[in-house]
């Protein structure tokens, strides 16, 4: 049999872990890293960087169902809640750890996300987004009804025990500096693996085209459910260092469209269904929240991250759909070819 | 002892509201064959090729493939079967590289004497793509797109090739080289063949049988020499000066 195409071209799926890659990463994570050993960086800075780190997670989830399988939820606020009130629920109530609970979290957001992907995701396009809200706002008036268990329309406030790493809890953000760190380059590095198995490479199919996709032998319909589950199963697991963070969840900030569009944002800046994407994304998007919100503050305007927030849907949208790093790309490209 | 059969489409029928798109449509495909499928506009073409493939169900009859009946069997396993096809409008993953469209079938149902890589690179190999291995669809001109589809196709377990139109767009030269690629494989790998094709003097020289729909139903079966002069063909579909099998 003829095999005289090179190995590399072949073999490129295979190649989730490079030392180039790995070497890019290293700068960022080691300016993040030193923050808190920096005599000007204060708990502010190092706190609003964990927020821009969980919602990069968060974001990172999100881009395997929506960047790599195609599938746009609008309901991933879903499994942030499952993840959030389910640790939260089962340390103040019975005194399980997050440690335990987090799992328990998880595998309530991978059941969830089987079922709801039974029945959303035969959908297509709009129809499919449309269904994911409409569970999201119902799981909005659930947990506002369930007082006892969820707090209702309050939230639920996780018991302050103190520093401790059994509870996972600390006065100190520095601690989740770092545990928001691993969890953005363990997602990095889960993003790459995705992307180069075989299940990433359905996927990618999937989203292209699902006539051609069937007509290649993916199993389509599994194809989605196993992605949109295992990015359930993402979300959940970085909820646990949302809890644990801001202590506190609510319906609105659980399940609301405003946590769900918060979600997307680091990808769809960044760039849909890459692996560094929502990293830039994510990045781009605290900078000038936190910027424009302090200087919001400084002339009396409240709530102008929320205007920057649109305007920077507004300029991807029309300017990048393919995000920073697709813009990135077409500019080499267009460099090589002159 | 004649060949045994890769293809029985029984009774088939399919009503869209109150169109009738097909009506007791029955022929068979010998293993090994080159097979032609021709119809003027809206005989029912392409939505018989949606029903062999799965995509859409029958209103009423079947569909046995290789003697199995897999009317209610998903298009995926179909092709894990073997069952391979093109589109009318070539459908490439266009985010893809060429070689990773290949892969994405290759994977699926790989022979056990090979690994992915092996049959991907054969695949490349076969339809003179390595060169375009690593770049986009959206770079390739429009016979290579279609060669990508074929080769996509093929990948992986292949017995019955369905193609539909592969020759359109292509110049005469294109065309002639792709049908001495497909005769090939018929003739080295036994791969049955079924192709829908408009230039019917493209198909007269590839197929050895042609089966002719028109108004919903089959109104004729047989080789291209007989089809030429059934009087029912000629005055529904080719019209008394055969123009289009010139």
């Amino acid at each position: 049999m003829h095999t005289g195409a090179p190995t590399s071209v072949l073999s490129q799926q295979q190649m989730w872990f490079n030392w180039r890659s790995a070497a890019i990463l290293i700068l960022p994570v080691a300016i993040v890293a030193v923050l808190p050993l920096l005599p000007f960086v204060n708990n502010y800075i190092i706190a609003a960087t964990v927020r821009a780190l969980i919602f990069i997670s968060l974001g990172q989830a999100w881009n395997v169902v929506a960047g790599i399988g195609g599938q746009l939820s609008l309901g991933h606020g879903v499994f942030l809640g499952i993840g959030c009130y389910t640790t939260g629920i089962l340390f103040n109530k019975y005194g399980i750890p997050p440690w335990v609970g987090g799992w328990v979290g998880v595998l309530l957001a991978m059941a969830v996300a089987l079922v709801m992907g039974s029945m959303t995701l035969r959908m297509r396009g709009v129809f499919f987004a449309l269904a994911t809200v409409a569970v999201s706002l119902a799981l909005v008036q659930l947990s506002r009804h369930f007082v006892d268990l969820t707090g209702g329309a309050d939230g639920l406030a996780l018991n302050f025990i103190g520093n401790s790493v059994w509870a996972m809890q600390s006065r100190t953000p520095a601690v989740f500096l770092y545990a928001a760190l691993a969890f953005v380059v363990a997602y990095y590095w889960i993003t790459r693996w995705i992307l180069a198995s075989r299940l990433g490479l359905e996927m990618q199919a999937v989203r292209d085209d699902e006539v051609a996709a069937a007509a290649a032998g993916v199993a389509v319909f599994r194809t989605k459910l196993v992605g949109f589950t295992l990015s359930a199963a993402m979300t959940a697991l970085a909820a646990v260092l949302y809890m644990q963070f801001y202590m506190a969840i609510d319906p609105e900030a659980a399940f609301g469209l405003g946590t769900a569009i918060q979600l997307q944002l680091p990808a769809l800046i960044g760039g849909l269904g890459t692996a560094a994407g929502p990293i830039i994304g994510g990045a781009i998007m605290i900078f000038l929240s936190e910027s424009t919100n302090w200087g919001g503050a400084k002339v009396g305007i409240e709530g102008l991250d929320i205007l920057i927030y649109g305007l920077m849907l507004l300029l991807v949208v029309l300017r990048a759909p393919t995000g920073v790093v697709g813009w990135l790309q077409a500019m080499r490209q267009s460099g090589s070819g002159r | 002892m004649s060949a045994a059969l890769a293809l029985e489409v029984r009774d088939v029928a399919r009503n869209f509201g109150g169109l009738q798109a097909l009506r007791n449509v029955s022929f068979t495909v010998r293993q090994g064959e080159v097979m032609g499928l021709i119809g003027p506009n809206g005989a029912g073409k392409s939505t018989l090729f949606e029903i062999i493939s799965g995509n859409v169900k029958p209103s009423a009859g079947s569909i046995f493939y290789f003697g199995t009946d897999c009317t209610n069997v998903p298009p995926h396993l179909r092709r894990r079967q073997g069952m391979c096809r093109t589109f009318q409008k070539v459908r490439l993953f266009e985010s893809m590289t060429v070689a990773e469209n290949i892969r994405v079938a290759a994977s699926q149902s790989v022979p056990p004497d090979r690994s992915v890589d092996e049959e991907v690179a054969a695949v490349l190999a076969q339809f003179r793509l390595e060169a375009q291995a690593t770049r986009r669809p959206s770079e390739l001109t429009l016979a290579d797109r279609k060669r990508v589809e074929i080769g996509r196709a093929l990948a992986g377990r292949c017995r019955l090739l369905m193609l539909d139109e592969s020759m359109s767009g292509l110049t005469h030269e294109e065309a002639e080289h792709l049908i001495v690629e497909i005769l090939a494989l018929n003739r080295t790998r036994g791969i049955t063949v079924i192709v829908v094709e408009h230039v019917l003097s493209v198909l007269a020289a590839m197929v050895s049988r042609l089966v002719v729909l028109h108004n919903a139903t089959v109104i004729a079966d047989g080789t291209p020499t007989e089809i030429a002069h059934d009087p029912q063909v000629v005055e529904a579909y080719l019209g008394t000066k055969q123009r289009a099998l010139r």
